[in-house]
């Protein structure tokens, strides 16, 4: 199995991380020997969980999702203008006229 | 009564003449901290069975008088709010903190080369690298700094270095020590373990540390293994499993005459060796390659930019681009390479082909100790590594050739049992190490093997 520029490119995305074009052509040639050698796995027999089965891990798409929040900004905040959170002024507070 | 000032100004002593030396096993180490640790033990009188030891903590263990660096850029400085239960259980017992040793980034890695603050030394031969992750640890107990040292293991790093520099490394059971405060790597793997100048010091140290954490949800509950008892005069009755897969046709001939040499030893002192199998020892590697990067990659994303780690200067469009820079500049190369190695065996695509796969033999490879345990072996014997102690830069450019130094040692990780190397002898003046693999919870069978087998082989004499 060979990796790619687009996978190596795929996986840095994945996983937050900046990876350079020098770096991403030299990890191509390591992950592609890498993966090789743990390839050989396949080898060893094994009562394998078929992916049909329902206790197998379900998994998620691979993508880089924002946190998810259970209620919107607006919900829960004191307040909501434009898309941002109002908060008073410092002096304001002071005196105990906040929102 | 224990001279706890004495013990410290004799420590930092020994310390700065190891470091003097070149060998480089500290990253941070003061006159001033052991002074006020001893001054603060001495005034309340602390007794305990490690009263006045001075131990070096390897830096991926939190330890509050010096930073936590985990040997990376990204967290170069950091200082941990709160103690390992490990150290707080060595403050307890009397000891004194040496300070922080070098290691592997995060502990990934065979030899201390991929430490973002330069490598330790061999301290017999500077041209050599004291092996890894733990090198900076076993270094310091090898030149004499230290009587014993904490390290970490995920796939052998507190036995392999120990191996290379010609002292004593123990890896408990997994579940042992708690791991409150040891930086996650690969959490189904990581365990801290004990480097010692001879036997009892490991396993003193290990008697210290070990037992039940409520903050640790994988601890055992199990009381400390405490003291280790005198070394048995006698093996009789003990049957050592020789398994035929850990001495290959091609292996090193100063490490093969070591190992039939120790064996020998073994039979004199009474012990029954018998020859054994353990049929999948050669799919551990690539095994251990899939399942400890898929662990990082999840541990090592908490490392951003935001929560931990420096943000890069200049603008940035956004949180994500924040995240990107600071990962991207403050990891070195080897950890991300296993970063993105997880990520990809991760992947919904190839999920079941690489980590379900390696999830599976990871059991057959518990089976294969499991079934050797139950049929009345107490221990096995084998090579700690397949070579002495590597040069500079021999294995950087290669990373399968660098995994490969761990393909005797990553299977006590995977199998969870408890293993130990000890000095069996020096081929060309380096060390040779010896291992002893137990069955689960059996570190105190290991350790009376170990006594005895110490007792009997003179571990610096050639081999050949």
């Amino acid at each position: 199995m060979s990796v790619t520029r687009k996978d190596v490119e795929k996986i840095a995305a994945l996983a937050e991380l900046g990876v350079d074009a020098a770096a991403a052509a030299e990890l191509e040639t390591q992950l592609t020997r890498i993966l090789a050698f743990v390839a050989r796995l396949a080898e060893v027999t094994d009562d394998a969980t078929s992916a049909a089965d329902e206790r197998a891990a379900r998994l998620r798409r691979d993508a880089v999702d924002p946190d998810p929040l259970s209620r919107a900004p607006r919900e829960f905040a004191p307040a909501f203008t434009e898309g941002l959170f109002t908060v008073p002024r410092l002096g304001e507070l002071d005196r105990g006229d906040g929102p | 009564m224990t001279d706890f000032v004495r013990a410290a100004t004799d420590a930092g002593r020994r310390i700065a003449a190891c470091e003097a030396k070149g060998v480089h096993a500290f990253l941070a180490w003061s006159d001033a901290v052991l002074l006020e640790q001893a001054q603060r033990l001495a005034a309340a009188g602390a007794t305990g069975p490690l009263a006045g030891e001075v131990v070096a903590v390897k830096d991926v263990i939190a330890e509050s008088s010096f930073p936590t660096t985990c040997g990376s850029k990204i967290l170069e400085g950091w200082r941990s709010p709160f103690e390992a239960t490990a150290v707080r259980r060595l403050r307890a017992a009397g000891a004194i903190v040496a300070g922080k040793t070098v290691c592997d980034e995060f502990a990934m890695g065979s030899s201390t080369e991929w430490c973002a603050f330069g490598p330790s030394r061999h301290p017999l031969d500077p041209t050599r690298v004291p092996g890894g992750s733990s090198g900076g640890s076993a270094a310091a107990v090898a030149a004499g700094a230290v009587t014993m040292a904490l390290g970490s293991e995920t796939g052998g790093s507190v036995r392999q270095p120990a191996a290379f520099c010609g002292v004593v490394g123990i890896k408990p059971t997994y579940g042992r020590v708690s791991r409150y405060g040891l930086v996650a790597f690969g959490s189904s793997l990581d365990q801290i373990g004990t480097l010692g100048k001879d036997v009892a010091s490991a396993a003193r140290l290990l008697g210290v540390i070990s037992g039940r954490d409520d903050r640790d949800a994988t601890s055992l509950d199990r009381i400390p293994l405490g003291e280790p008892g005198p070394a048995p005069a006698t093996l009789k009755g003990t049957v050592i499993g020789v398994p035929r897969e850990y001495f290959p046709a091609g292996l090193h001939p100063g490490v093969r005459a070591a190992s039939d040499r120790a064996l020998a030893r073994l039979r004199d002192l009474g012990a029954e060796v018998r020859d054994v199998s353990l049929p999948h020892t050669p799919y551990a590697v690539p095994t251990y390659y899939i399942v400890a990067p898929a662990e990082a990659s999840s541990n090592l994303a908490r490392y951003d930019g935001v929560r931990y780690g420096p943000r890069p200067d200049g603008a940035l469009a956004d949180v994500r681009a924040v995240y990107r820079a600071t990962r991207g500049r403050g990891f070195g190369p080897e950890v991300r390479r296993r970063i993105l190695l997880g990520t990809y065996v991760l992947s919904a695509g190839y999920y079941d082909a690489y980590y379900g796969k390696a999830q599976r033999v990871r059991e057959a490879i518990r089976a294969d100790f499991a079934r050797v345990f139950v049929q009345g072996v107490h221990a096995l014997f084998t090579p700690t590594t397949p070579t002495p102690a590597f040069r500079f830069g021999e294995n950087t450019a290669d990373p399968l050739a660098m995994y490969l130094s761990d393909v005797y040692v990553c299977t006590a990780n995977l199998a969870w049992v408890p293993a130990l190397s000890l000095p069996i002898g020096r081929d060309q003046g380096l060390p040779i190490g010896g291992q002893l693999i137990g069955a689960m919870e059996g570190e105190a069978t290991i350790i009376r093997i170990a006594q005895a087998l110490e007792g009997a082989v003179d571990a610096t004499a050639e081999v050949r």
